[in-house]
């Protein structure tokens, strides 16, 4: 089957102004998602995330490498049916009210008639702008304008969505519900690429990972096999007595060859991860 | 879209560049962002023009065929003139603010991202400013042709009032009537508007060339600007270099001329919009020559425009 994203050996290199060696953003990524994945790109700011993901979009061209989605070449104008983009921090027309704006998106992909009016109503309410539907986009808050970026990604309903940082800005329940909403698309079959730094949402809702350090992909795999400990086994008990912990404590000292490191509630781990990976890193 | 572009064939046809709807929507898109920008307002300055220039009082020379001539020659003038400064204006600060705020604003990522060829935005942002600027000359149009046959009106009465005292004839009475209708509103009068139109059309599409590669407002402002006096002043100077002497022009001044002539029409062909106001005809051949020749020039910026878009990153 076709990958949904198939990125390789991509490089982009940016020429600065009074700086005689270019900037490597993205230096030698590949990356391959397949479809109905949720792929999750994390890594420090300025570390290429953005960048993979214009690259991706045709916005910027690579330096060296290719990127296709559903097989189609990124720098094509047809690779971009299928895909809904949430850029970071997005920003739309600011005379444009909430339904103009996606009935604007909506147009522009081909759909129009009684079947935009539908869809349009249908992302407002899935993204919880109902009661704004009329507003200006210029009165909106930055939450708000996040989600109308979401709808507005989602509006030719894409095979693909590529989201960089859907929930910055967004309070914790608004975080939440774009959660539910990632889940929600994944259950319908749909890829989702996203970079996040909430790192507790990408390990709730990815599949797989991959961890980019000033531009190189320093990890990346199934979120099962990063974060599991081989020579580790957790044991998770519900409603277990002091008693029960004692006499499970026994048995691993009696054992010898066991050691209990801890016991307590499961923590975030891909956190741990992620600061390995790049604050503790040493310098390659 | 036809519901069978699906699944399995994920290039439809309609994304191929030049899409009518796709280059209709955008069009009208920037229309409306323009109107929301409030762009209209400045119809009211020109009603206030309109009303000084209507201020003047008909004088009386004695003549009768020159009575009140003036206060027609004023309205067309001041009408005209206010019209060329708008449309000027309008074309390049609203051409220059659209696609450096669709950069900055990192709208223009969100647009890219969905299936539209770069050529398609480009030419829907240039349609949009044109559509904006030919509704506000044809509102002003309508202003003007309402203004000036009311004062036509009162012009053709004193006249007759003064011709009937001084005893004319009843044929050199048609003749001057006749005269003075030429300083109404008449075809040619609109056409001249049309010239008008046609002059801030090729501003129009000159800023946004400039706008692909300067992403300041300021910049390609300036820079519309100083080409649109460079323009003038070269067509002046290149016909009087012409009708002169022809030593004058050095080879640094024919390399600016031919550099001005590749970018620009020849602005001398926008004097007819003066001979007009004059109450000169204004025939049908040479508004058609002044529509191709504009056209030729709006689609050569619109294509270079592209060439140095298409290449661009964000
Ligand atoms: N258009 C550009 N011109 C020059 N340098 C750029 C450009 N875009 C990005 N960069 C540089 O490329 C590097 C990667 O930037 P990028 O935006 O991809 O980071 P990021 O991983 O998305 O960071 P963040 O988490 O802060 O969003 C940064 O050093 C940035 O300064
Ligand atoms: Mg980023």
């Amino acid at each position: 089957m076709e990958s949904a994203v198939e990125i390789r050996h991509l490089v982009k290199e940016f020429r600065l102004p009074g700086h005689k060696t270019p900037l490597r953003a993205v230096d030698d990524v590949s990356i391959t998602i397949a479809p109905g994945e949720v792929y999750g790109l994390i890594g420090p700011n300025g570390s290429g995330k953005s960048t993979a993901m214009k690259a991706l979009l045709g916005l910027v061209a690579p330096t060296a490498g290719t990127c296709s989605i559903f097989g189609n070449d990124s720098l094509k104008v047809d690779s971009r049916q299928e895909v809904g983009f949430l850029p970071e921090n997005p920003y739309f027309y600011k005379h444009l009210t909430g339904a103009e704006t996606l009935r604007f998106y909506g147009k522009l992909c081909g759909l129009r008639g009684p079947s935009l009016e539908k869809k349009v109503g249908e992302l407002l309410e899935l993204v919880d702008l109902t009661g704004a539907r009329d507003r200006r986009l210029g009165g909106y808050s930055k939450g708000m304008l996040q989600r109308i970026g979401l709808a507005q990604a989602l509006v030719q309903e894409p095979r693909l969505v590529i989201l960089d940082e859907p929930t910055a800005g967004v309070d914790p329940i608004g975080s939440r519900q774009i959660r539910d909403l990632i889940f929600e698309l994944k259950g319908r079959g749909i890829t989702v690429f996203l970079c996040s730094h909430l790192l507790e949402q990408v390990q709730e809702v990815c599949d797989r990972v991959g961890i980019i350090f000033r531009g190189r992909m320093v990890k990346e795999g199934s979120l099962d096999d990063l974060l599991s400990i081989d020579d580790q086994t957790e044991v998770i008990l519900r409603n277990a007595s002091p008693e029960l912990l004692a006499k499970v404590r026994e048995a691993v000292l009696a054992d010898g060859a066991a050691e209990l490191i801890r016991a307590g509630k499961p923590k975030t781990t891909l956190e741990r991860l992620f600061l390995q990976e790049t604050l503790d890193r040493k310098e390659p | 879209m036809t519901a069978t572009a699906t699944a399995g064939r994920s290039v439809p046809p309609s994304n191929r560049p030049l899409n009518p709807r796709r280059v209709g929507v955008l069009m009208f898109h920037t229309f409306t962002q323009l109107v929301r920008m409030k762009v209209f307002y400045f119809m009211g300055f020109f009603a206030v023009i309109l009303l000084a220039s209507n201020l003047f009082n008909l004088q009386s020379f004695g003549q009768p065929d020159m009575e009140g001539m003036d206060v027609l020659r004023t309205i067309r003038s001041w009408s005209l003139g206010a019209m060329t400064l708008f449309s000027t204006v309008l074309a390049i600060v609203a051409t220059a603010l659209l696609l450096p705020k669709d950069v900055e604003d990192r709208t223009l990522y969100t647009i890219l991202a969905k299936p539209v060829p770069r050529l398609d935005y480009l030419t829907g942002k240039l349609l949009g400013v044109l559509l904006l600027l030919f509704s506000s000359l044809f509102l002003m149009d309508l202003l003007m042709s309402g203004v000036l046959a009311l004062r036509m009106h009162d012009v053709v009465n004193s006249q007759l009032a003064a011709a009937a005292k001084a005893n004319w004839p009843a044929d050199q009475i048609a003749a001057m009537r006749v005269q003075t209708e030429a300083q109404g509103v008449t075809w040619s009068l609109h056409g001249a508007v049309f010239a008008v139109f046609l002059r801030s059309a090729v501003m129009a599409s000159a800023a946004l060339l400039i706008s692909t590669f300067s992403t300041s407002t300021l910049f390609t402002t300036i820079i519309g600007f100083l080409l649109y006096f460079i323009g003038n002043f070269q067509a002046d100077a290149r016909h009087a270099a012409l009708g002169g002497t022809g030593e004058g022009t050095g080879p640094l001044a024919k390399a600016a001329g031919l550099g001005i002539a590749v970018i620009f029409p020849d602005f001398q062909l926008f004097n007819v919009i003066d001979s007009v106001i004059e109450g000169a005809a204004f025939p049908l051949s040479s508004l058609g020559m002044l529509t191709g020749v504009t056209a030729f020039y709006v689609i050569l910026h619109l294509f270079v425009s592209w060439l140095v878009f298409s290449g661009k990153e964000f």
